[in-house]
């Protein structure tokens, strides 16, 4: 009787499948790893000793401290933090933010703890729709603030009240004011007519009390906070990167794709990805001497 | 009754087949060719697995793996090829220190001179430079690989600090070696690396004082970066990789759905 009862659960269980045995969906390792391996070594090996026969490495005059190069770039895969300096704080561009995405990449799996979608290309249910969303919204945000940093949206920015008209130079020397729409986000400190003292806000500690306390500490006591500046130097940008980020999370989740958290690392990864990628190539690709601007045939460096 | 003999060839076909198994024989039956391996060519499923276990290049594999990951298609071999690519590096990047001395009267010259004097100069910096270039390259796509099919996930979290630690690693190797020629592409590329490290807040100066050696880039800055170079971060890169293999065997091979 008692044993009957203890039995009965067990037997009313679902029959699951019988799993196939682990060893039955083994391959050895040699041949079957191996092989490919050596094969794709002797591939790579081939190509890049080809390439390296027909394209040689570059080797310009010797380096020369007094001749600067216009546009000189840093290697390629630092491009996205040079292009990034064009546009907000350097501190922040070249420094504050990269730590953060390293740590930020350090972090994944200590966020994402679910095992769904472990060890499978994009594993989860939306995850192939995630990361077009997320590729196409990032590169399209990016490619749109790039091009306003540069100009390109002032004819439809005129109407901003308070902006200031621009000196110009003519031909023949003389200058006239012209009436500008907004030329990048630098203008927000440029452009408006702030009064002077919110350009030079004293802090706490200045001054005189730091040269009696704290002499050493002289970044300190020659700070002066420039509102306008860290306006569009950090507060407009940073807001700018984070407002899109939380918008690119919310437009996933009402679109009801992010159910996991894998489906948030996926939203974040992606759109971090991305706009590497895109501030990446723009910094290789399109930017000329003075870091304008420019489509890739209209890079000339001058060699000074 | 004509007994065949054994061992007589009774045509052009047998009489190579015959040499074939000579040379064969003589090329691996032998106790030089028995030094070095100690057994032959392994064609049983429990001598491959021995071959694997035993040989030291060869135990970092398992012996045997799971079907799916054997599919090109799942690593794209990646990971492998940074590897690869970093032996490419170390191999050639050997045979440029011989004629490259880090100072700022000579290294330009010394570039220059291995190019057009040093016999197979030119193609041993060509292969370095992409290869280089290459491995940047893989790192960045092997990290994209692992994050799509959800390889960090536990147990292999540390796994993954283990390799953007790698990731910082590589670009540190590619962006020092970037100066060593010391030509403008050099100097004023490590420029705007020297400017971006100087805007840390705080530490700003502190930054390039501690790597570059000052606050312009000269020949401070030049024995620093060769020294990391050629020493400190390949030899870090190969501990880490060390640490990155091992750990892929100890967390039970790669990953796979539960
Ligand atoms: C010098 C750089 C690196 C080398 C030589 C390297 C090498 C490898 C190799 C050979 C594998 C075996 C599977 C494969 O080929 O894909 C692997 C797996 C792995 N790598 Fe890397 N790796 C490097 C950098 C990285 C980076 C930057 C990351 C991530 C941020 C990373 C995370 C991982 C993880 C989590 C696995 C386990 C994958 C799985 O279980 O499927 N590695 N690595």
């Amino acid at each position: 009787m008692a044993i009957e009862q203890t039995a009965r659960p067990a037997a009313q269980r679902p029959a699951r499948p019988r799993q196939r045995r682990e060893r039955e969906e083994e391959l050895l390792v040699w041949p079957d790893l191996l092989f490919p391996e050596f094969i794709c070594a002797v591939l790579f090996t081939i190509t890049f000793i080809l390439l390296s026969v027909f394209i040689d490495a570059p080797l310009l005059n010797r380096a020369n401290p007094d001749i600067t190069p216009n546009p000189s770039k840093a290697p390629w895969y630092f491009l996205n933090l040079q292009e990034l300096l064009l546009h907000m704080d350097k501190a922040w561009a070249g420094v504050i933010l990269p730590t953060i995405a390293i740590i930020g990449l350090i972090m994944v799996p200590y966020l994402d703890r679910d095992t769904e979608g472990r060890g499978v290309w994009f594993g989860t249910k939306n995850a192939v729709k995630i990361f077009g969303f997320g590729a196409i919204y990032a590169s399209a945000i990016n490619i749109l603030l790039i091009l306003f940093d540069a100009g390109k949206f002032e004819a439809i920015t005129r109407w901003v009240p308070g902006l200031q008209p621009i000196r110009e130079t003519q031909l023949d020397g003389s200058e006239v004011l012209v009436n500008k729409g907004l030329l990048s986000v630098k203008d927000f400190e440029g452009r408006f007519a702030w009064p002077e003292d919110l350009r030079n806000i004293p802090v706490p500690f200045n001054q005189q009390v730091c040269d009696i306390y704290f002499k050493d500490l002289h970044l300190w006591c020659n700070f002066h906070l420039n509102l306008p500046g860290i306006m569009s130097g950090q507060v407009i940008p940073l807001s700018l990167i984070f407002g899109f980020t939380v918008a690119m999370i919310y437009t996933v989740f009402m679109l009801g794709w992010l159910r996991t958290r894998r489906d948030l690392m996926l939203v974040l990864f992606t759109g971090f990805f991305f706009t590497f990628l895109v501030l990446t190539v723009t910094g290789s690709f399109f930017r000329g001497p003075g870091q304008e601007l420019v489509p890739p045939w209209g890079i000339v460096v001058d060699e000074g | 009754m004509a007994v065949e003999q054994p061992g007589r060839p009774r045509n052009t076909r047998e009489r190579f087949q015959i040499l074939g198994d000579l040379i064969y024989d003589k090329m691996f039956h032998n106790f030089v060719w028995q030094s070095i391996f100690r057994s032959g060519y392994p064609n049983t499923p429990r001598n491959q697995m021995l071959a694997v276990a035993t040989n030291v290049f060869l135990h970092l594999h398992p012996t045997r793996i799971h079907r799916t990951h054997v599919k090109i298609t799942h690593t794209y071999c990646l990971g492998g090829l940074t590897f690869f690519m970093f032996l490419m590096l170390t191999v050639t990047g050997v045979l440029l220190m011989f004629y490259y001395v880090p100072s700022v009267d000579r290294a330009y010259n010394d570039i220059q001179a291995i190019q057009t004097d040093v016999r197979f100069g030119q193609l041993m910096r060509n292969v370095h430079r992409w290869t280089a270039h290459g491995m940047v390259i893989f790192v960045f796509l092997h990290m994209f690989r692992v994050f799509y099919t959800g390889a960090y996930k536990a147990p292999r979290e540390f796994n993954w600090v283990v390799g953007v630690i790698l990731l910082v690693l590589t670009l540190l190797l590619s962006f020092t070696g970037y100066l060593l020629p010391w030509d403008q592409l050099a100097l004023w590329a490590i420029t705007v690396g020297h400017g971006i490290g100087g805007s840390a807040p705080y530490l700003g100066d502190e930054t390039q004082l501690v790597l570059f050696g000052g606050f312009e880039i000269g020949q401070n800055a030049l024995i620093r970066f060769y020294t990391l170079h050629v020493l400190a971060l390949p030899l870090a890169a190969a501990i880490f990789m060390a640490v990155h293999f091992w750990r892929i065997r100890r967390d039970g091979g790669m990953a796979r759905p539960l």
